[in-house]
């Protein structure tokens, strides 16, 4: 049991999070609400590139600096803690199933990934199905059909990840987004982040991996949003202890009364809580070990910590919290999307409970 | 960072394990079942503790100069939570708790004394800090230790919920020794370590829901010599937080928690409904399994957490260790509602009836719980340290 954090991994820490609280900001973030601009913020991909920090778990044949998940997951953090509006995670996620599992051409791409010129993404959710792990969509000879609902970033990218079905076996695709046969609809999703509804008819699709690849991107993913989690909620927390520190009512702080102050004790907890068991869930990812169960203790709690720091930050803020001029607003978005995308609370807790069931006895194993 | 367990540690953890196995013996087990022993203090439980000190358990990670065997804090830890998990009534308070504050604040003679009687497993205390007037308002209490010309205190009051004191050899005992107008509240307070066979000590029974025995203790014209001082004179709050500190850790180990979720999965694998199906095939047993298993995973792993930050450290974060004692109260609270309802109706049968399921033990465990959340500092204490230490708001307003 170590829970250093080592220097180099401070540093990449402070370095994202100089970079990121520079250049995002509330007022930045407004240009994108309401959709007024694509949530893209193009400039500040370079600059993360320049820094080196999208090249995080690539190897440093291909430019990287060739570290693992568990650095990948404190950038994530960083992104998070400012809701940066850059694909970060679609894309670094999936670099790390390319490296590990594509092909010569795909591998060829990275060193595009580390320059920020390559944007990967991943089609994962469907429309009508919770279960990512049983895709409806189908592959056979070659041709990929189906519907993905609410992928991240496909106008920026240059390659899609594909978790499908072929011969009841499912695995890992690749499929160029700009071809002709994709029908593309561009939707509204909660954060305003960019997502469209994919139609594929007949789309050339290559097979990466099987079962093995589609776990360990499903994994990784779910994971790396519950890093981008622990950022986002520890950042709602910290808005709300300092906001409650200098509003006054009945000639105090708001925070001198036990029931704001206890509240927010509440939300310190649970964010302790979310990181605790990323931390775990990223350590076994890391090391290449079974990892199912402690994704669903992850996500379990990235979905109730979320949940419920968003609402009691909101509620502590009075009509502050719900005020598009100031910055807590946004993260009640993403608590809400990030609580749903990858499976829910309750899924996790179904997919726990039959592990469970199955032996899972004992909690220090 | 590295969450799992090393080799070492994972076999350390088996051989404990085993050890604790073999110590948990049938007439053991009898001797605990009754109303007011499930803490120890009988015969077998004494000679249990014995045993674990000549093997050198409960000093695991104790210096050798005590007689430990200078292993780390998370091996002792690691001792402490198979312990634990094993249903046997460990003494934390002694050995996790007040073992390290007369560790960092006795004086040599003291602690030579003490320590090696405690790794030894001879020897257990009990607490003096609660008052019939002073609870979660520790600093007002009344007990006063009065110096005279010959290097004794004369030591008068009463505490409350001196637990164990019925088999303890010493009071870990808070008093008044200072003017506190002139010093304040809590610069007023001194710590002594006394036997508690010293003339004018004595106590009466306190019979709780629990089945656990507590006691009133009371003090009047106690002689005790200024070497029973740990700190200095006026010293002694910081010996009482530091000691407290310990006690929030030792208070929540995610042990306990993980043994009973085990035996609750163990009942409801090998046990049948009337349709033939098993018990943990149900989907709402699954479900409650299910947010038992969140919850403790995260106790876990923020014991060791505080394990690790004090075999590192030396210290542990206050608001990391108020958040331990928070969650790790409130969550068994409502684990084990959950884990009761798997058993279901025939849990309520106590540990000394016929026909009781896993050992009457969950009968007992539900009227344990309710001072988790008060004991050690109420959470509302709790949530003001987080508050203030951890999310640095002003401090709560007192009346």
């Amino acid at each position: 049991m170590d829970f250093t954090i080592t220097e180099e991994q401070q540093d990449i820490q402070s370095l994202a999070n100089q970079i990121l609280t520079d250049q995002v900001t509330p007022e930045t973030l407004h240009a994108y609400d309401d959709r007024n601009n694509e949530r893209y913020d193009g400039r500040l991909w370079s600059q993360l590139a320049d820094s080196g920090l999208l090249g995080i778990t690539i190897d440093a044949d291909k430019g990287g600096m060739g570290f693992s998940f568990n650095e990948l997951s404190l950038f994530l953090e960083e992104c998070g803690r400012v809701l940066a509006p850059v694909p970060a995670l679609p894309t670094l996620v999936s670099a790390m199933a390319v490296q590990k599992f594509g092909n010569d051409e795909l591998q060829a791409m990275l060193g595009g990934v580390v320059s920020g010129e390559v944007v990967l993404t991943a089609a994962i959710e469907e429309p009508g199905n919770q279960d990512a792990y049983a895709p409806t969509c189908t592959v056979s000879n070659g041709q990929l059909n189906g519907i993905k609902q609410g992928v991240a970033y496909v106008n920026q990218a240059t390659r899609l990840l594909v978790v499908a079905n072929e011969s009841d076996k499912v695995g890992l695709y690749v499929v160029d987004p700009k071809d002709a046969s994709i029908a593309s609809t561009a939707l509204w999703s909660t954060t305003f982040e960019p997502q469209a509804h994919l139609t594929f008819s007949n789309t050339p699709a290559e097979k990466i991996g099987g079962q093995e690849a589609v776990t360990y991107l499903l994994q990784h993913y779910t994971v790396a949003m519950c890093a981008y989690q622990v950022g986002a909620c520890e950042q709602m927390v910290k808005l709300t202890s300092t906001y409650t520190s200098e509003r006054e009512q009945f000639g105090v702080k708001i925070a001198t009364f036990q029931a704001v102050g206890h509240r927010t004790a509440n939300c310190y907890i649970d964010a302790k809580c979310l990181k605790l068991v990323t931390q775990q869930a990223v350590s076994i990812l890391a090391e290449g070990g079974d990892a199912a169960l402690a994704v669903n203790v992850a996500k379990a709690w990235c979905g109730d910590a979320s949940h419920r720091i968003s609402y009691a930050a909101q509620h502590l803020h009075g009509g502050m919290g719900v005020d598009r001029d100031y910055s807590l607003w946004r993260y009640a978005l993403w608590a809400k999307q990030n609580e749903l995308l990858l499976g829910h609370t309750t899924y996790h807790l179904e997919q726990l409970g039959d592990a469970i069931a199955a032996g899972d006895f004992d909690i220090d194993a | 960072m590295k969450l799992a367990f090393s080799d070492e540690h994972e076999k350390l953890r088996q051989d404990i394990r085993a050890y604790i196995g073999e110590l948990m013996t049938d007439e053991l087990k009898d001797e605990l079942s009754h109303d007011f022993k499930g803490e120890g203090g009988g015969p077998i439980w004494k000679e249990c503790m014995r045993k674990m000190g000549r093997d050198g358990w409960i000093g695991l990670g104790w210096p050798k100069e005590y007689g430990g065997m200078e292993k780390g804090a998370m091996e002792q830890y690691i001792f402490f939570a198979e312990v634990a998990k094993a249903g046997f009534p460990f003494p934390f308070l002694t050995s996790e708790s007040v073992g390290p504050a007369l560790a960092a604040f006795g004086d040599e003679s003291l602690k030579s004394e003490v320590i090696p009687k405690i790794l030894s497993g001879e020897t257990n205390i009990c607490i003096g800090y609660s008052e019939p007037g002073a609870g979660t308002d520790l600093a007002s209490l009344k007990t006063r230790a009065v110096k005279g010309d010959d290097g004794y205190y004369t030591i008068n009051g009463q505490k409350m919920w001196t637990s164990l004191a019925e088999f303890a050899d010493y009071i870990w005992l808070a008093a008044k020794t200072g003017n506190e107008e002139e010093k304040g509240k809590h610069g007023s307070i001194s710590m002594f370590l006394i036997p508690m066979d010293t003339p004018g000590i004595s106590i009466t029974p306190v019979y709780t829901l629990g089945s656990v025995r507590t006691n009133a203790t009371y003090l009047q014209d106690v002689r005790v010599h200024e070497s029973r001082l740990v700190g200095a004179e006026n010293g002694g709050w910081q010996v009482i937080m530091s000691q407290l500190n310990r006690e929030r850790l030792a208070l929540v180990s995610h042990g306990p928690s993980c043994g009973l979720f085990q035996k609750v999965c163990q009942y409801a694998a090998e046990t049948n409904l009337p349709n033939g199906e098993r018990l943990i095939d149900q989907p709402w047993v699954k479900m409650n399994l299910a947010q038992a298993r969140q919850g403790f995973e995260a106790i876990k792993l923020i014991c060791y957490k505080q394990a690790w930050a004090i075999a590192t450290t030396g210290n542990l974060d206050m608001a990391e260790a108020s958040s331990a004692k928070i969650f790790g109260s409130e969550f068994l609270i409502e684990a084990a509602r959950g884990m009761l309802e798997v058993l279901g109706y025939a849990s309520t049968m106590h540990m000394r009836s016929e026909h009781n399921i896993l050992a009457g033990e969950f009968e007992r465990l539900y009227r344990t719980l309710s001072i988790l959340t008060f004991g050690g500092g109420t959470n509302e204490i709790q949530r003001d340290i987080i508050s203030i230490f951890g999310l640095s708001m002003p401090r709560p307003l007192r009346a």
